[in-house]
């Protein structure tokens, strides 16, 4: 006994260093007035689970399963907590913000501290419109991926991996210094790997290293980028730093766009356009999009419920809201240039993504086809120039990241329930299982952009603005929509109806009696149909702050540009 | 300031190697002490004589070397602590600063035999810093055979074994800081000599085990001829210019209206003798066999330490022979650059089939010698171009990339031993030949499986750890030097700004391109820790110095990661004094 209480103690200390190392992390940044995105959003889910997982592992095997409560609402907690700061950030109660009229490269909430000071890299947090929603989203879908998957295996290690991935993503939106986003960017990998690995299905060792190593290849190409933005500074606009340069990303848009208004092409045009090329790789298998999306499929369908919900919610919004933040905000030039070809790759990716989705018969497979899909989508919205179009790609990551967790939620709870992810392996689910049959039908009708849901929003505003700059081209993704309607409907018709009286279970079942879906599961699904409900009728919430951006972008650093081509 | 070396002024700069000497002479002593008595002649009275008898019970306990060797290694990081700041450095907390003092000969034609300066005493940490973490895991370590037992005859032999082994690990400390300190090619190879020596016999330390034997033969044969070489290249060069001093060999290197034959080959030959201590290919094949064959102190020692002197030695060529003077001299850092990538991209490959871990570690050992040749090809490329330099107060892109060189050589003594003392930590229970030592290991132990994952990412270069800092910091100064032409010239077109990068950015995508293979290997250590089932789901045995030591890599690595503003300052400050010839 004496041997475990010593190893117990061991323990113990383990998780003290590791408290300390992140206590370290955050040594130069104290809680200041206003500071509400350092600590509340960033330092709290990644300390909180960081000490939560501690303690786990401080708990002896044979113990874990009676702290398993204790641990989950513990996680539910610190997530609801960084939920209502949030949404109180919103709103103007903490600080008065009005989101729609926010200017070009103007942050709130903005606070500086140095960090590694000797190369220049500072934490600079700030939220604009673009970030705003993004957060939101993130915050919203910890909460509801915990609720959702709250009687997952070995709960005390899922639910603080899953407010770790929480924090990270949060730092990767609210990021205003390169080196800082570079960091939270690659760190979220890590939570993400070991969601896969240790929850994930079959052929999870597989997913988890081929997720790793291919995001991780990418985002190095956009590290060189980083690099080289870097290197091309002033390099006497830090003191403090050796090389004189710092990784301030709010000096450089703001430089970007003092370029514009001179008239200059900030940098010179070739080296503008290997920039772009370099970040456009990382976020651009990071959406992904159709040359570079092989990682997502795997990745998906070995991921848990949980993994998978948080995957295609946030982490695929980073590729996009990184496009806007960097290429489109700094490299005007760049973009105007390679408009043909984002629109053509956004093409490829939406038709292809749709058309495979006809053919698979795994429904989480044919879910994330659908999500290259849609990311196609939010491409050529970016590629459209217009505000009407830049709108719609943001509303679209924000309405995307309510619907797909809610088709993996799903997705998920079927496999719980009925042990398998075949479509057509069954006859009639609505008979057996109405809440699941009603979710599911749901989530696939906004996924397929039915008015009223948030999906649609964005698709519409997105075609509009494709439509006024490209023309007929807008037929392909008209096509395409309707491709969306018909791999849905074909599956709902195979799976959720049909079948009459003698419906069939399908045989993964065995002798068991199908299920309908737990309570916790019932208030996370429905919670994200209500919500998509609503930003479906009341999209103006966020669409407000979203055109405001968009057009302010457009306006600051875009316009001259774009008009110069036409002369 | 010059002092004599052996006056009492000049000695008092040795204060650290002074501390590791009487480390050595206490080693010797107490060891020995006994409870021999003499009998003062016609009275009764015994006086101890402590040398010769018996041994008493405390100093025939086998862990006794260790905490001699680990209480000496912390007295000379206190005394170089000590002997630091000086005139010129005012701001000690932030850099760690020495002034600069040189230490020569007596006599008419004196000759400069050791630098201290912030360059070698912030290697003579490094080495220190390895070598105290190495001692002390090693104290638990080297019992004389696999059945434990009280008895006292077993406890002597392990307690001989222990001195030998922490006696030729202060000496190998000795040469390691000489090479530091060298200002003379004679001095430093007397110093690696010095350093080298030990290190081939700790590799054949296990003297059970047929692999260690043959490790420590393979390992001995071919340093010893590699030494013979670079040897052979240092007399051609003694020849050539009729010094050994670096300064004099600067100095003739320049004042060459074309390059020569004799000193080019007496560099070639020279770079061979380096070569093997980085463990460059093609020098590298004996790596494997002598990491997995040592014990894994000695392969972690191997890995960091040893391979540092290889690193101090290039750097100093590097110094001599890059000046812009010297005029073509492309063709050989054309061939450096090629066999850097060829190091880093052979070592990843072997790595990612490589089934046992320390042969895997020995690899990716390897592979980061090449990130670091790579980056030295940069500094020799910069020194030979003609860049405009575009740097109003930042420091200049060579010492950038030295200085982080000199940041990633301190802090693969955080993640490179770390990993390996958690390799050494499963040997306490069972010999690791192959991955499955590793399997389940999360299940078994959480935190050493979990600072393992660390190290494996931090040697992958994943922020925010140091291994990327490192990295991040050698890609920056090698994009500088590379892209100095181009960039700034806003006419060109994407294609032309591609192709007219300097050839060394190849090098920076050289480096990308391994980051992402090795990652698989790394990762897939990862796997192995958190996803495959154990034959056993008990702790490892408990060793708590090992632990520690675990964790105290595991933390350093985190804080290198994110809090690294002291060790870049020092590095790029050490850096900057091994480009000044004062």
């Amino acid at each position: 006994m004496a041997e475990n209480k010593l190893n117990d103690g061991m323990y113990v200390i383990g998780g003290l260093f590791i408290a300390i190392a992140a206590l370290m992390f955050l040594s130069p940044i104290s809680l200041m007035e206003d500071d509400w995105v350092t600590l509340p959003l960033i330092g709290l889910p990644i300390l909180g689970s960081l000490l939560l997982m501690g303690f786990s592992s401080a708990v002896p095997a044979w113990r874990k399963e009676s702290i398993s409560e204790t641990i989950k609402y513990a996680s539910l907690g610190i997530s609801l907590i960084v939920l209502t700061i949030t949404s109180l950030m919103m709103t103007d109660i903490l600080m008065n913000v009005h989101w729609a009229n926010i200017t070009f490269n103007q942050y709130v909430y903005e606070v500086e501290y140095n960090w590694i000071e000797s190369i220049g890299a500072e934490w600079h947090v700030g939220i604009d419109g673009l970030s705003m929603p993004m957060v939101w989203l993130t915050a919203l879908l910890v909460p509801v991926t915990i609720i959702t998957t709250w009687n997952e295996k070995k709960p005390w290690y899922y639910h603080p991996l899953l407010i770790l991935m929480g924090g990270c993503l949060i730092g990767v939106f609210v990021a205003l210094d390169f080196f800082m986003f570079y960091v939270f960017w690659e760190l979220t990998l890590v939570p993400m790997f070991f969601l896969i690995l240790n929850w994930g299905g079959k052929e999870r060792k597989y997913a988890a290293q081929k997720f790793f190593i291919y995001t991780f290849s990418a985002s190095i190409l956009m590290l060189l980028g980083i690099i080289t933005l870097y290197l091309l500074q002033d390099p006497s606009t830090a003191n403090s730093s050796i090389t004189g340069r710092s990784f301030d990303m709010h000096e450089m848009i703001k430089t970007a766009q003092q370029e514009v208004i001179l008239g200059n092409i900030w940098l010179g045009a070739g080296t503008q356009k290997l920039l772009f090329v370099l970040f456009m790789l990382g976020f651009l298998v990071k959406l992904p999009v159709v040359p570079f999306h092989t990682w997502l499929p795997d990745a998906h369908v070995q991921a848990p419920t949980g993994g998978s919900m948080l995957l295609a919610g946030v982490m695929l919004k980073m590729g996009g809201y990184g496009m806007f933040r960097i290429p489109i905000s700094m490299f005007p030039h760049a973009v105007v240039e390679f408009q043909m070809l984002l629109m053509i790759i956004g093409m490829i990716s939406l038709f292809y993504g749709a058309w495979v989705c006809l053919g698979q018969t795994n429904l989480k497979r044919m879910v994330a086809y659908s999500s290259v899909s849609h990311m196609g989508i939010i491409l050529l919205g970016i590629a459209s120039l217009q505000p009407l179009g830049f709108a719609g790609a943001i509303f679209m990551m924000f309405a995307h990241g309510l619907i797909s967790p809610m088709l993996f939620g799903v997705a998920g709870a079927f496999k719980h329930h009925y042990h398998t992810l075949e479509i057509g392996s069954m006859r009639g689910m609505a008979k057996h299982s109405p809440w699941l049959g009603g979710n599911m039908m749901f989530s696939w009708m906004a996924s397929l952009g039915l008015p009223l849901l948030a999906g649609f929003v964005a698709e519409v505003a997105v075609l509009v603005a494709l439509w006024f700059e490209f023309g007929w081209w807008v037929i392909i993704p008209g096509i395409t929509l309707a491709i969306t309607a018909a791999y849905y409907l074909w599956s709902m018709q195979r799976t959720i109806f049909e079948g009459g009286e003698n419906t069939q279970p399908p045989e993964s079942l065995g002798d068991e009696k199908p299920k309908d879906i737990y309570l916790t599961e019932k208030i996370g699904l429905m919670s994200l149909a209500i919500l998509i409900v609503i930003f479906g009728i009341f999209p103006f919430i966020f669409f407000e702050m979203m055109s405001g951006y968009s057009s302010e972008l457009i306006e600051s650093v875009l316009l001259d540009e774009i008009s110069g081509r036409w002369g | 300031m010059a002092y004599d070396a052996v006056s009492v002024d000049g000695i008092r700069y040795l204060l650290p190697e002074l501390v590791l000497i009487s480390g050595i002479l206490a080693l010797f002593v107490i060891t020995n002490l006994g409870d021999a008595k003499i009998r003062l002649p016609l009275t009764r009275l015994r006086i101890p004589a402590l040398l010769g008898g018996n041994r008493f019970k405390w100093n025939s306990d086998p862990r006794l070397p260790g905490v001699i060797s680990v209480f000496t290694f912390i007295l000379a990081i206190a005394m170089l602590i000590q002997s630091l700041g000086g005139d010129s450095c005012n701001d000690l907390v932030e850099k760690f600063c020495a002034e600069t003092t040189i230490l020569t000969t007596t006599g008419n034609n004196p000759v400069d035999l050791l630098k201290l300066d912030s360059f070698s005493r912030l290697f003579e940490l490094m080495f220190f810093l390895a070598l105290l973490l190495v001692s002390a895991a090693s104290i638990n370590r080297l019992q004389a055979d696999s059945n434990p037992s009280n008895d006292d005859l077993d406890q002597l032999l392990d307690n001989r074994r222990q001195v030998d082994f922490h006696l030729l690990l202060l000496i190998s400390g000795l040469g390691m800081t000489i090479v530091a300190m060298s200002m003379n090619l004679f001095v430093l190879f007397v110093g690696l000599e010095l350093a080298s020596l030990p290190i081939y016999v700790m590799v054949a330390f296990h003297k059970e085990s047929k692999a260690g034997t043959e490790a420590g033969v393979k390992y001995f044969i071919t340093g010893a001829v590699s030494s013979a070489i670079g040897l052979y290249g240092m007399s051609l060069l003694y020849l050539w210019s009729g010094s050994l001093q670096l300064s004099v060999l600067e100095a003739t290197w320049a004042a060459m209206a074309t390059p020569e034959t004799l000193p080019l080959f007496g560099i070639s030959l020279l770079l061979v003798g380096f070569g093997f201590k980085i463990s460059a290919v093609p020098f590298h094949f004996v790596a494997p066999d002598a990491y997995s064959g040592a014990s894994s102190p000695v392969a972690a020692l191997l890995a960091t330490a040893s391979k540092t002197l290889g690193f101090i030695g290039l750097m100093r060529i590097l110094m001599i022979i890059t000046l812009p003077e010297t005029g073509d001299t492309a063709v050989w850092m054309l061939a450096f650059g090629i066999l850097s990538v060829v190091t880093m991209t052979w070592g990843n490959l072997a790595a990612l089939g490589s089934e046992n871990p320390k042969r895997m570690l020995a690899y990716s050992s390897v592979a980061h010698a090449g990130y670091m040749m790579a980056a030295l090809v940069a500094v020799a490329a910069w020194k030979n171009g003609s860049f405009v330099e575009n740097n109003n107060g930042g420091v200049m892109a060579i010492e950038l990339i030295i200085g982080a060189i000199i940041f990633h050589l301190f802090v693969l003594i955080s993640f490179k031993i770390g990993a390996f003392m958690v390799i050494s930590h499963l040997e306490t229970e069972d010999e690791v030949t192959d991955m499955s030592s590793l399997h389940g290991l999360a299940k078994r132990e959480p935190i050493i499986a979990t600072s393992m994952f660390v190290f494996m990412l931090a040697l992958a270069g994943v922020p925010p750890l140091a291994g990327f800092m490192s990295k991040f910091l050698m890609v920056t100064g090698i994009v500088q030097v590379a892209s100095a032409d181009v960039l700034t010239n806003a006419e060109i077109d994407l294609i032309p700004t591609f192709l007219g990068m300097h050839w060394t950015f190849f090098l920076a995508i050289s480096i990308f391109i391994n980051s992402a293979i090795s990652l698989y290997y790394y990762l897939r250590v990862g796997v192995l820790m958190f996803f495959e089932e154990s034959t056993t789901r008990l702790p490892l045995p408990k060793v708590s110095i090992l632990r520690f030591v675990i964790l105290l890599c595991a933390l350093a690595t985190v804080f290198f990661g994110i809090n690294s503003d002291w060790l870049i300052e020092s590095a790029i400050e050490a850096a900057s004094t091994l480009f000044s010839n004062s």
